[in-house]
């Protein structure tokens, strides 16, 4: 186990030295790994912040379900009974017609043609708010509501839902093509290093295989260095994320305040810097690891 | 502990680097390979240091058969040896103590332990006080023996050297020999490959003659 750790400290130190001898090589390397990465995640934290925004305004949302204008006497309890059992329903409110006109008239006093009326056009209406929110749920539950006796007609917001939603799934749709794209980027920036550094190191693999090193021994150097070339650059990622939405809010914040809304983009929280870190620093081992073990079946002994 | 029994080595251009030779070396041994360029002498070292696997025959080490070993178990096999080249093989992004450390290191052997073996290879090499020095900056045959350091500093039963005194002047080639005879003085097998015409060869040194892939002589000095 000592030994083992020993090996591995070896190693790590030999890396170590071989980055402070080529410091501006490794700091250039790690700098494109670092905005590759930060693309992604600057992508990721901009998509989440509009997914809680579009949450927030779709949350916001409702349903009118208007009664026809002659309808049953019990119609109003009938319907109020059948949203209550509803599971698809969150909260709802009754607003009766007279009430609405009210409201109405309240809200324009002046308006010469309401105050005309000799009767009241306005319907009873229900305003429901419905616990589910995708395209699908809100279009089905419209429908079993608009099958509802005394129901005249079901209005919601549901078309410019939907295309909120077709919008965020195509954006997070177009975040994993990117960072899959981007991923295989990272995978051949990484491993063109490592195997540069593999045909600069050729003489001393070749020469510690001859005396007997193992293909581990070999390969461990080579696993340190795409591991923290990840590391770091997922550590530089974070930076210059944090430098951009920080930049971003900045001009956002006027813009957000014409809209009377707080709107900005969140920081990255501790989970997604480590996840960040973690997946950074695996793509830098599998890259690695990839070039390293090619290069032992390739070459000779 | 070094067997040789009706050893062929074909290469896949079908040149034939080693015809049918067989032989044995025992423990302390001091073996000269002899023969001219293209004679087999150094198929016939990376045969014995696992290097190459036999097309035919066997290579038996310390009653191991080479042909039969697994590759991942082969570099246990190339511990037991300690290799010398005609290149030095060393090298120099690293200074001497790094040089031999790698040597120690592949064999598990580090911190104080490696510090003494280090320390003690150079002294037997004469190059005690040079550790930070860069290979570099050594002369040819303090560079070959450097080489040698390395070789013996995880402390191998078996010495092997392909034409350890191919680049050097007569002076340090004596200097190389005479290290290698002390090696062989104190129970390390010691088995030397050479074109060059042997001058310094002692009494029950036993000499291969290779000539184009066949072994034509095998014998020991008077």
């Amino acid at each position: 186990m000592k030994a083992w750790l020993t090996q591995h400290t070896q190693a790590l130190n030999l890396v170590l030295r071989r980055f402070k001898t080529n410091k501006l090589s490794t700091l250039l390397i790690c700098l494109a790994i670092g905005v590759t990465l930060a693309l992604m995640s600057t992508l990721y934290v901009v998509l989440d912040s509009v997914n809680g925004l579009a949450n927030r305004v779709k949350s916001e949302s409702q349903m009118s379900v208007f009664l026809a204008l002659e309808h049953d006497a019990d119609a109003v309890a009938t319907i109020k009974t059948a949203l209550e059992s509803n599971a698809d329903i969150k909260t709802f409110k009754f607003v009766a017609k007279q009430e609405a006109l009210s409201q109405l008239q309240a809200a324009d006093a002046n308006n010469d043609v309401l105050n005309s009326l000799e009767n009241n056009p306005l319907p009873d209406a229900f305003f429901v708010q419905p616990s589910r929110l995708d395209a699908d749920s809100i279009e089905s539950l419209s429908n079993n509501l608009s099958q509802l006796d005394g129901v005249d007609e079901v209005v919601l917001d549901g078309a410019w839902i939907k295309r909120l939603n077709y919008l965020l799934a195509l954006g997070n749709k177009a975040m994993l093509i990117m960072a899959s794209l981007l991923a295989f980027a990272l995978v051949a920036v990484i491993g063109n290093t490592v195997r540069m550094q593999i045909v600069t190191q050729h003489t001393e693999i070749e020469l510690s295989r001859l005396i007997g090193a193992t293909k581990s021994f070999i390969r461990r150097p080579f696993l340190y260095v795409g591991a923290l070339y990840g590391l770091i650059g997922g550590l530089l990622a974070l930076l210059i994320t944090f430098a951009v939405i920080y930049l971003f809010n900045q001009s956002l914040a006027p813009l957000a305040a014409e809209y009377q809304t707080n709107f900005s983009l969140n920081f990255p929280n501790l989970f997604t810097c480590a996840i960040t870190c973690l997946l950074a620093l695996a793509v830098g081992l599998i890259s690695a690891h990839l070039a390293v073990t090619k290069y032992l079946l390739t070459s000779s002994q | 502990m070094i067997n040789f029994d009706q050893v062929t080595k074909r290469y896949p251009s079908s040149h034939e680097a080693l015809s049918n030779v067989s032989f044995s070396i025992e423990q302390g041994e001091m073996v000269y390979v002899t023969g001219h360029s293209g004679a087999g002498k150094s198929t016939l070292l990376k045969l014995m240091t696992a290097i190459e696997r036999p097309t035919t025959g066997t290579v038996l080490i310390n009653n191991q058969n080479v042909s039969k070993l697994k590759e991942a178990t082969l570099p246990y096999i190339r511990r037991k040896f300690g290799l010398v080249f005609q290149d030095h093989k060393l090298l120099y992004d690293r200074n001497c103590y790094h040089n031999v450390a790698l040597a120690l290191a592949i064999n598990g052997i580090t911190g104080t332990e490696a510090g003494k073996r280090i320390r003690a290879a150079l002294d037997k090499v004469g190059l005690l006080g040079k550790e930070k020095s860069m290979p570099i900056t050594l002369s040819g045959g303090e560079q070959q023996r450097l080489a040698i350091a390395r070789a013996v500093a995880s402390r191998p039963s078996i010495l092997i050297a392909d034409e350890p005194t191919g680049n050097l002047d007569k002076n340090y080639a004596a200097d190389i020999l005479t290290l290698f005879n002390a090696f062989q003085q104190v129970g390390v097998t010691v088995i030397i490959a050479t074109h060059d015409a042997l001058g310094n060869v002692n009494e029950r040194n036993k000499i291969l003659h290779l000539d184009h892939g066949k072994l034509v002589a095998a014998e020991v000095s008077a």
